[in-house]
């Protein structure tokens, strides 16, 4: 043992700043949707009535766990209170301002892109190429730190306007299906 | 990942420790701070179709650090579906739904992809297994068969102990302290970059403990030393899609025995990995590795023969090979193939031996599971491993597992296995000579030459949810047959040979049913408390016509109820409070036909932490709190060990 803490003192010297515990990913997650909530403009008719809430549906196996109810509690989007709510399928998704499409739908994604298109959802995913496949916004992890990919023309196509305050770090996807 | 997922459902609760503050924290950086923070995944690692549609609970890195665990015993448990009994200050029983004997063979356990037990009896040395615990990531625990992916052994569960990634362990980590029991203990690790995406980290820990108690209060003089140190290296060469690993660990200690004399063990291992990521659903991995043990163990005489040292000397080399791919949009598969070369080395004592004394064997192995989604949310897993071992030939495991994910937040499953446990040396080579002149017996206990594996068929089912934000339950019912146990055959009575030597023969059967439940519950205000609760009934008999010396008891040692309840509440802003609290009920064990108890027992474990600073935390453990001693294991004896209660300071820091 004396050996090995003279080697870590001989180490300390290059040692990095220190590191705070890293948060789990699904948590940073869930405060991005309650962001994105704040950072995008939804039309008017997005929401069935003036006191309807502002639904973040997930569909599929929900990885989120309490995060996400953690992260939008007592929010709440210009008088639409934040709410979230968890779907098996897509077929009973009801209506929602975000939908996060989980990796277990990998295999129905674009079924589910298609479902909600033209209607006015901010569609966010994980999964490999989501943005080019005609989700709104697709996260992807590099080396443990989270980027955003974002498909403006599907965006624009939604009905939804996004701040710069999003763009601006994001890297703009070219929506391919024409 | 879409099937961890729901794994990662349930732990989300645990991973969300005081998520409120820290999430409210989180809210208030801007979108390029978010991008900058570093986080962690619950898992990248390629995913085990069968996990979580089986008795999964995952022992998270926060809560070994919060139970005030120091050795993976203790951190095991952490895992309410697992008997842990321990034995003395350095020897542990562990297994799950029952058979948790001296000899305790039912039970595969791995690090990082490394199969730990000897093939002397298929068991595991407890005392030979350690990491800094700070650096594992998780421990997932199964129990209930998992022959299928992971082969012979993997009877009555699975434990996968996972260490971090060399990039998640960056900078310098000390740890110190010292007690009554754990007389003092220091690890320390630092972690750095080789290049860009190459990390590394090296550690290394050594420990001090006392003497176990005799059931007199006499000192059973069984303290005990170990030093451990490693290396791992974790490299994403081009892209994150190739990654590949390089670790080693030595390990080094002694053990007094009460019996007289001192045990040696030490040892060392070098592993391998390459995987590769071709897609989100498309992956493979490639790992090799060497392991090398030594172990000498004073045994006393017999009365006959007189005292010596056995020593075993274990060479391992691995290779294993695993595939996984979506065939069609219904059909997930993975397979893969093994092949295992080991060679073992037994210095005999005069009063144990193992003939040969050398012995080569080869292991290959193969297996191939689909997972086939029959309907939007029900899966059906098929798949069988296959087994070819030098003491019985060829082996078949085969499962069928059925997943019904009926809400998004809810699952039933339900599972039929077969697993063998195959012979070890000890069911085949094994002699305790008496010197005695013929005709009378020159052996009190050998091994079968016709000993074969025993079988399991288990039939399961579970339901595990998460109601709300804040409660998980999970529960298991499961009803085992067990075929071809081991049993002991006594030679005829009388003049000369007075029943011995007895023989290793397959003539046990039986069954064992029973259930484990857990439960989980999170305020979101920084408290968290968990429940688990485990009956288990065994039912084990001779076969028809036939003898066993041990009349039916010597294979199982088990409770037949055990409870648990842990309590962590985040005390103030910088304090930890976390109370476990367990009964175990009267343990049924046996001394050849003889039948004996370990009487039932409540203990209590308390740890306080508190963070001085960002870099420095103080926390203070007690363990086995209620009595000054109790025993967990063993015969009724003046021989018996207990377990004192223990108590020790911990001072952590990073930078």
């Amino acid at each position: 043992m004396p050996v090995l803490k003279a080697l870590a003192l001989a180490l300390l010297v290059t040692a990095p700043p220190l590191a705070l515990p890293a948060p789990a990913e699904y948590q940073v997650k869930a405060v991005f949707l309650f962001n994105f909530s704040q950072f995008v403009e939804w039309p008017q008719e997005a929401f069935p009535a003036a006191d309807a809430p502002f639904v973040i549906a997930v569909v599929g196996e929900d990885p989120f766990g309490a995060q996400l109810d953690a992260a939008v509690r007592g929010e709440n989007v210009l008088g639409h209170p934040l709410v979230v709510k968890r779907y098996r399928t897509v077929g009973e998704v009801e209506s929602c301002q975000i939908l996060y499409i989980s990796d277990s739908e990998l295999a129905r994604i674009d079924k589910i892109l298609n479902s909600v298109e033209r209607r006015s959802v901010l569609t966010v995913s994980d999964i490999d190429r989501a943005a080019e496949r005609g989700a709104v916004i697709q996260f992807t992890n590099e080396r443990n730190r989270l980027r955003l990919r974002i498909n403006v023309a599907a965006a624009k196509a939604a009905g939804l306007t996004i701040s710069s305050k999003l763009l601006r770090p994001a890297e703009i996807v070219g929506e391919r299906q024409g | 990942m879409g099937f961890l997922r729901f794994a990662g459902v349930l732990l989300a609760p645990m991973l969300a420790y005081g998520a409120s503050d820290s999430t409210a924290d989180l809210k208030k950086l801007s979108v390029e701070q978010l991008m900058d923070l570093e986080v962690t995944s619950v898992s990248k690692r390629p995913e085990k179709l069968s996990e979580t549609a089986s008795a999964i609970q995952v022992i998270a890195r926060e809560d070994i650090r919060r139970s005030g665990a120091s050795s993976l015993p203790e951190a095991l448990r952490l895992a309410s579906n697992l008997q842990v009994a321990q034995k003395n200050s350095h020897d542990w029983g562990i297994s799950a739904r029952g058979f948790n004997t001296e000899l305790a063979n039912k039970l595969l356990v791995l690090i990082d992809g490394r199969t730990v037990y000897t093939p002397l009896y298929s068991g595991v040395f407890w005392d030979a297994q350690d990491y800094l615990l700070e650096d594992i990531d998780r421990i997932e625990v199964i129990s209930g068969p998992g022959g299928t992916l992971w082969g012979a052994n993997a009877v009555n569960g699975v434990i996968n102990i996972i260490t971090r990634n060399a990039r998640d362990t960056q900078g310098l980590y000390l740890e110190a302290g010292g007690g009554n029991e754990l007389r003092n203990f220091s690890g320390l690790r630092y972690g750095g970059a080789l290049a860009e995406n190459v990390d590394f980290r090296v550690y290394g820990k050594y420990s001090d403990r006392g003497d176990a108690v005799l059931s007199d209060g006499g000192s059973a003089a069984g303290s005990w030393r170990m030093s451990q140190g490693g290396l791992r290296i974790d490299a994403e060469p081009y892209s994150s899609r190739n990654r590949l690993t390089l670790q080693g660990d030595f390990y080094g200690g002694d053990e007094n025995l009460p019996t007289g004399g001192d045990a040696k063990l030490n040892g060392g291992n070098v592993l391998g990995r390459w995987s590769r990521r071709f897609s989100d659903d498309a992956d493979m991995s490639l790992q090799a590795y060497y392991d090398h043990t030594h172990i000498a163990l004073p045994k006393p005489s017999n009365g006959f023969a007189p005292a010596g040292i056995l020593t075993d000397d274990l060479n391992t080399y691995d290779l294993d090979f695993q595939h996984h791919f979506r065939l069609s949009g219904r059909h997930r598969l993975v397979w893969g193939l093994g092949y295992r070369f080991t060679h073992d080395s037994v210095g005999n004592a005069p009063t144990v031996q193992f003939l040969p004394a050398r012995l080569d064997h080869d292991l290959f192995s193969g297996f191939l599971e689909d997972k086939i989604l029959l309907r939007d949310t029900l899966f059906l897993t098929v798949g069988t491993k296959l087994e070819h071992n030098d003491y019985t030939g060829l082996e078949y495991e085969p499962s069928g597992r059925l997943q019904w994910n009926f809400t998004p937040r809810q699952m039933l499953w339900a599972a039929v296995s077969r697993a063998v446990r195959t012979p070890s040396r000890i069911d085949r080579d094994l002699r305790e000579p008496t010197l005695l002149p013929a005709p009378f017996p020159d052996s009190i206990l050998n091994g079968g030459p016709d000993f074969i594996s025993e079988t399991l068929v288990a039939y399961e089912l579970g339901h595990r949810a998460q109601l709300g934000a804040t409660l998980a339950t999970s529960i298991s019912l499961f009803y085992n047959e067990y075929s071809d146990v081991r049993s002991t055959t006594p030679a005829p009575a009388g003049f000369p040979s007075f029943g011995f030597p007895l023989v290793f023969q397959n003539n046990l059967e039986g069954e064992t049913y029973g259930m484990e439940l857990s439960v989980t519950y999170q305020s979101l205000a920084g408290w968290r408390l968990r429940g688990g609760y485990n009956l288990l009934e065994e039912h084990l008999r001779v076969r028809a016509g036939q003898v066993d010396f041990g009349n039916a008891l010597n294979e199982t040692a088990d409770p037949e109820q055990q409870l648990s309840l842990r309590s962590s509440i985040d005390l103030l802003k910088n304090g930890q409070l976390d109370v476990a609290l367990r009964w175990v009920d009267t343990l049924h064990n046996n001394n050849g036909p003889f039948a004996g108890t370990v009487p039932s027992y409540f203990e209590a474990d308390v740890r306080l932490g508190w963070r001085l600073s960002e870099r420095f935390e103080l926390s203070l453990v007690g363990q086995n709190l209620l009595h000054d001693r109790h025993p967990e294991y063993g015969f009724p004896s003046a021989a018996r060990e207990e377990i004192s209660r223990s108590v020790f300071g911990r001072v952590t820091c990073q930078f």
